[in-house]
């Protein structure tokens, strides 16, 4: 298996470009077939028929099959994109050729009018969560964690005494927490705030504290017969070497920094918030705004992840897991 | 078990000082803090309703704050008396304890699921790359996405269907949100042996199946439970959201948002600390787990 891989299937093709040329051709047939029958179904919904449903479970294998192909020999990110158009096409056709009451899980295209329509709404939903609950939080809860995981490695007491604690109670489930919380803060988004920090605390602190503690003796023992001094041991050598497992804490913190937002909605929120809008929408049976939050709510979670990315692009170009194929 | 190649032979490990006197200490300084915030949160309050002419049976705001009928933070006296209503009968309806048994069978029930649909994707990532490559990105884009966000949509459309058991859909959901780590963790793991110990094994013309369960398998172990470490308390947050989310008689998730609406505020204290205690369990169960079936990691870390 292993030297196989070493070879590459890219090696086996000799006449690469036809191939690939024929099979996205034939993706684009399938999601054009797709598109094609949507439309039918859109333009005359009560007419459904056997042919239409053996089309689109047919095209759409086919499709999933071509992909399968194309991502045998592309590295990018073009297989996991076509993959995600066939999902969309996919739902789209079967929720409306086996007539899914849109009561009940509303079509894509359903989806995106309700986007639309709510827009306003939902763009202050989105301020109040992100920026004023989940970004404040992050940040504070990161800046603490900081505090804390550098103090903890000043002194070996802290660290005995603390670190365990730490550990412990990033298992506590927060949402038990959350609304205790708002009770006590009150149902603006101070609260949301305060439980997004929590969130966020735990791992940093764990990762920090262990990447300012994973520098090798060698390295260590190599600073000192440069007669470095403590301040420069530690910005020289520990700073760097924490890094990466900063990042780490960061990516595994973002989308854990929006899911502490929206839950702490769901026990109390002042009218405004992406996790009270999903709460209330469902209320009201409007699944459409409902998924139109959700939608948001993850379009803003894969930009912050992606923010974060870059940051760690930008500050660790130097480190062997940014390098090319690593 | 089998033991993975390379293991180093057990090795005493040089003592450690004892963690306990710092423990201890620095968990007095905890108490201390919460002895200290009862009458600092509650006094505010206690004032308010002393001016406002309430009788509250006792004199100055001090004397009151630590028995508030609705304190922001209960006093020692109030919490234990909450443990005691709250837990005693053991097994009542609406006790903690049996709820908590509740929650916690369903979010094992998401863990069973979640290993299923975690191992299954993650052992045919390793067997081809094609798989990985259009599956994997969208995998992780899903895990940025807020599921908890997902909950009650998934609520309401599982709920359609009404043959169903009461805990299938928490379940579901729990193992939605914890799927992700065992299979990342799994994919990591099964990926670690370096490609030394792979090729002495096709020297070896070892067939695949037992390259897979004698070098990929243990070697993905410590990934594994790290993993499950993960995903446990991940699935705790999944069951109870689910439960808040969903029409539910029973569980943590239902006592916390009806205790919520009825601003019982020691009772969410009560509801709090016993979920946490289940999550603080049901971590250190895996980790008790990982010692016996991997004890050669020890020597590692």
């Amino acid at each position: 298996m292993a030297l196989e891989r070493r070879k590459g299937p890219e090696s086996k093709i000799p006449h690469q470009t036809l191939f690939a040329f024929t099979f996205y051709a034939g993706i684009t047939i399938c999601f054009v077939e797709l598109l094609r029958t949507i439309n039918a179904l859109a333009t005359a919904p009560d007419n459904t028929s056997n042919a239409q449903v053996w089309v689109i479970w047919i095209f759409g294998l086919m499709a999933a099959l071509g992909i399968s192909q194309v991502a045998r020999t592309t590295r990018n990110f073009l297989p996991a994109l076509l993959t995600f158009i066939l999902a969309l096409l996919f739902t789209e056709a079967l929720l409306r050729v086996y007539k899914v009451p849109p009561g009940l899980i509303p079509t894509p295209s359903r989806v995106w009018t309700a986007l639309l329509s709510t827009q306003q709404v939902l763009l202050r939903d989105a301020f109040t969560t992100f920026v004023l609950e989940a970004l404040f939080g992050f940040i504070g809860g990161t800046l603490a964690g900081l505090l804390f995981a550098l103090s903890i490695v000043r002194s070996r007491f802290l660290e005995r005494g603390l670190l365990p604690y730490a550990s412990v109670l990033s298992s506590v489930p927060i949402v038990a927490l959350a609304p205790i919380l708002v009770k006590m803060i009150g149902l603006e988004w101070p609260s949301k705030a305060v439980i997004v920090g929590i969130t966020v605390f735990f791992p940093v602190v764990v990762n920090v504290v262990r990447g300012l503690q994973s520098v090798g003796s060698l390295q260590l023992d190599l600073m000192r017969s440069y007669g470095s001094s403590g301040g420069q041991v530690f910005s020289l050598l520990r700073v760097p070497t924490a890094l990466p497992f900063l990042f780490n804490a960061l990516k595994i913190a973002v989308p854990l920094a929006l899911i502490g937002a929206i839950v702490g909605e769901t026990f109390g929120a002042a009218g405004s918030g992406l996790g009270f809008r999903i709460g209330i929408s469902v209320g009201r049976f409007e699944y459409d705004v409902a998924w139109a939050a959700i939608v948001i709510a993850s379009v803003i979670s894969l930009l912050f992840f992606g923010l974060v990315s870059l940051l760690e692009r930008r500050f660790l170009n130097w480190h062997s897991s940014m390098r090319e194929g690593a | 078990m089998t033991r993975a190649l390379g293991t180093p032979t057990r090795i005493p490990r040089a003592p450690r000082p004892s963690s306990a006197g710092p423990i201890l200490l620095i968990g007095l300084v905890f108490v201390l803090i919460y002895l200290a915030s009862v009458p600092l949160l509650n006094m505010p309050q206690a004032q308010k309703l002393l001016s406002s002419g309430a009788d509250l049976g006792c004199k100055s705001a001090l004397e009151c704050a630590f028995m508030l009928r609705n304190p922001t933070v209960p006093a020692p006296l109030q919490l234990l008396e909450g443990f005691k209503a709250l837990s005693w009968p053991l097994f009542s309806p609406t006790g903690v304890p049996l709820n908590l048994l509740i929650t916690a069978g369903e979010t094992l029930a998401g863990i069973v699921l979640a290993s299923v649909l975690g191992v299954l994707l993650a052992v045919g990532m390793v067997a081809s790359r094609a798989l990985e490559r259009s599956i994997l990105p969208l995998l992780v884009a899903s895990q940025t996405v807020p599921i908890v966000a997902l909950t009650p949509m998934l609520a309401v459309t599982l709920g359609q269907f009404r043959d169903l058991p009461g805990w299938v859909p928490k379940a579901i959901i729990a193992a939605y949100i914890a799927f992700f780590p065992i299979c990342v963790g799994l994919l990591k793991g099964l990926r670690s042996p370096d490609p030394l110990s792979l090729d002495l094994m096709r020297t070896y013309h070892a067939r695949n199946a037992s390259i897979f369960f004698k070098l990929r398998f243990p070697a993905s172990l410590p990934y594994l439970f790290t993993a499950y470490k993960v995903a446990v308390a991940a699935a705790l947050i999944g069951a109870i959201v689910a439960e808040g989310a969903t029409v539910s008689f029973q569980g943590i998730g239902k006592m916390l948002s009806e205790n919520s609406r009825a601003a019982d505020s020691v009772a969410l204290w009560v509801i709090m600390l016993y979920s946490g205690l289940l999550g603080i369990g049901l971590v250190a169960l895996v980790g008790v787990l990982e010692r016996f079936i991997t004890p050669w990691k020890r020597e590692v870390n």
